[in-house]
């Protein structure tokens, strides 16, 4: 929990310094893509995998600079904002997404990588959860989901989703523990390592 | 490990690191920002394993099963395959717009093995920057040796330029070059009189006017191009995705045609001579070898085609370009060299 609420130490603080140069040099709008494109198709190849993630983020980039007018300015991290975006677009191939999950409720196909002993311990640990966690995602609400996996895959704080989404804190906090009982219920709210010994 | 540990390391497991394609993406963003959104061809500058999908099937496979489902003359005694070679081909999708200079907005190589049950396509990025040696251009215009991105190739220096400049690039000998125009696409599809399809959704131009609407209906020529060029919010915009919602329009198409072949002898005549008039070959194939590559391709399972695109980062200085990563370029070629 501890890291969710701690903001990245990555975060420039002139996003909107660069935003709003982009409405006289609108080239300066690349410099934003050059900061956030990698973390955003890390954000949306984990939820609808690599083949259509490089266009979602292309599309995220589109949309953002068309809408760029609209800009708080006193918000200097755009992060939020094109999270947001991005999330809005993912949910348009919710189909795509939810057959993801299903399949992986279905088949895990690789076992845990090889290395070192406890990175093995916790790859069995991932993987022997890996259907059950399938299940649980493929079983969420559109709106629980999508706090929930900005929070563990967009590495995004409460405040931050709340700005992504455009919804109160409050409901950000209800919608994510709403999400993870449901996780840990799938889970069967042990830890499937300790089980085993 | 608490439930979020365990979710962020499925999300580390599922997820991939950025590919040096994603510079493209920057590359839409810009054009974007210069202003040049608006002249953006519906469709957009991406659709390029889209269309290559139908533009190879319909190179190979409509004459194939075309032409040997109609039972055909007896051109050649020989059995299917036997004496057949390997055979690399190089597919140009060429989409000439209204007034527009010919663009090659697809190009692939094929290769068949002698025994025809496979085959490879590779798709090569529009954008790949290559070495293109000297070469002879439309009316024998000679071009010097140069360096320019392979879409550029098609336009000033044609077919027989592309083809030098693959050769060169790959290590590849190519035996034949096809070269269809899109348009040939759309008069295939209305000489059969239209294709029965079923689209989920509506296909819109950028402006969100709807160009064929859903639901189970008979697509035009015209709706089948605007189906196969759309890109805009189908599915998830992936290429391999639009390989596969293609590749059901060329099933669909293939049902026609043999619906057509049985009802309407005439109809389909006029199909055949369509889908000829759509490909420019060099060495040119007539309809005999034409109709021999398609009984040697009896034995092709559309199934067993494997679909892959050379991988490239971006060029040195331009992140608009892209240069193929050389290992990985020598690996997708490698079937074309048996």
């Amino acid at each position: 929990m501890v890291s969710a609420m701690t903001a990245p130490s990555t975060v420039p603080d002139c996003d909107a310094d660069l935003i709003g140069r982009s409405l006289d040099e609108p080239e300066a709008f690349a410099a934003l893509f050059d900061r956030y494109s990698a973390m955003l198709y890390r954000y949306v190849s984990r939820r609808l995998g690599p083949d259509g993630a490089e266009d979602v983020v292309g599309e995220t980039f589109l949309v953002a600079f068309s809408k760029r007018h609209r800009y708080d300015l006193t918000q200097r991290d755009a992060r939020p904002w094109l999270f947001g975006i991005a999330t809005k677009l993912v949910a348009r191939h919710h189909r795509t997404e939810a057959a993801r999950y299903r399949a992986l409720r279905r088949s895990p196909v690789d076992g845990p990588a090889e290395g070192p002993a406890e990175r093995v311990a916790a790859g069995v640990t991932a993987w022997a959860s890996r259907p059950a966690l399938a299940e649980a995602l493929a079983g969420l609400p559109r709106r629980d989901l999508d706090v929930l996996l900005l929070v563990a895959w967009g590495d995004l704080a409460y405040e931050e989703v709340a700005r992504a989404l455009g919804i109160p804190v409050g409901t950000v906090r209800s919608r994510l523990n709403r999400a993870r009982r449901k996780v840990r219920a799938a889970l069967g709210d042990t830890n499937p390592m300790d089980e085993e010994e | 490990m608490d439930d979020l540990e365990l979710l962020r390391d499925l999300g580390r497991e599922l997820g991939d690191e950025p590919p040096a394609t994603l510079a493209r993406q920057r590359g839409r963003l810009l054009d974007a920002a210069r202003g040049r959104r608006g002249l953006r061809l519906p469709g957009g500058r991406w659709t390029v394993l889209g269309v290559v999908a139908a533009v190879t099937a319909a190179a190979i496979l409509v004459p194939a099963l075309v032409l040997h489902g109609r039972g055909a003359r007896p051109v050649a005694s020989s059995t299917p395959g036997a004496g057949a070679k390997a055979m690399n081909i190089l597919v140009l999708g060429s989409d000439r717009r209204a007034g527009g200079p010919a663009r090659a907005d697809t190009v692939l190589m094929v290769h068949l093995p002698a025994d025809r049950k496979t085959g490879t396509v590779v798709s090569i990025p529009r954008d790949s920057m290559m070495s293109v040696p000297a070469c002879e251009g439309p009316g024998g215009r000679a071009l010097p040796p140069r360096r320019a991105v392979i879409g550029a190739v098609f336009t000033d220096g044609g077919a027989a330029c592309v083809r030098k400049a693959v050769e060169s690039a790959a290590s590849v000998p190519i035996d034949s070059t096809i070269v269809i125009e899109f348009s040939g696409f759309k008069a295939m599809v209305d000489a059969l009189g239209g294709v029965a399809f079923t689209l989920p959704k509506a296909v819109t131009d950028a402006r969100g006017r709807v160009l064929v609407r859903p639901g189970r209906q008979r697509l035009s020529g015209a709706e089948a191009l605007a189906y196969v060029r759309a890109r805009r919010g189908w599915d998830d915009g992936s290429d391999l995705a639009r390989v596969r919602r293609q590749q059901a329009l060329m099933k669909a198409l293939l049902d026609e045609a043999h619906a057509v072949q049985l009802k309407s002898p005439m109809r389909f005549a006029r199909f055949l001579a369509a889908a000829a008039r759509s490909l420019r070959t060099s060495p040119a194939l007539d309809l005999k070898a034409m109709e021999s590559l398609a009984r040697s391709l009896r034995d092709l399972d559309p199934g067993r085609v494997g679909y892959t695109t050379v991988p490239v980062r971006p060029a040195p200085g331009d992140p608009n370009r892209l240069v193929w990563a050389p290992s990985g370029a020598r690996t997708v070629f490698a079937p074309f060299r048996r």
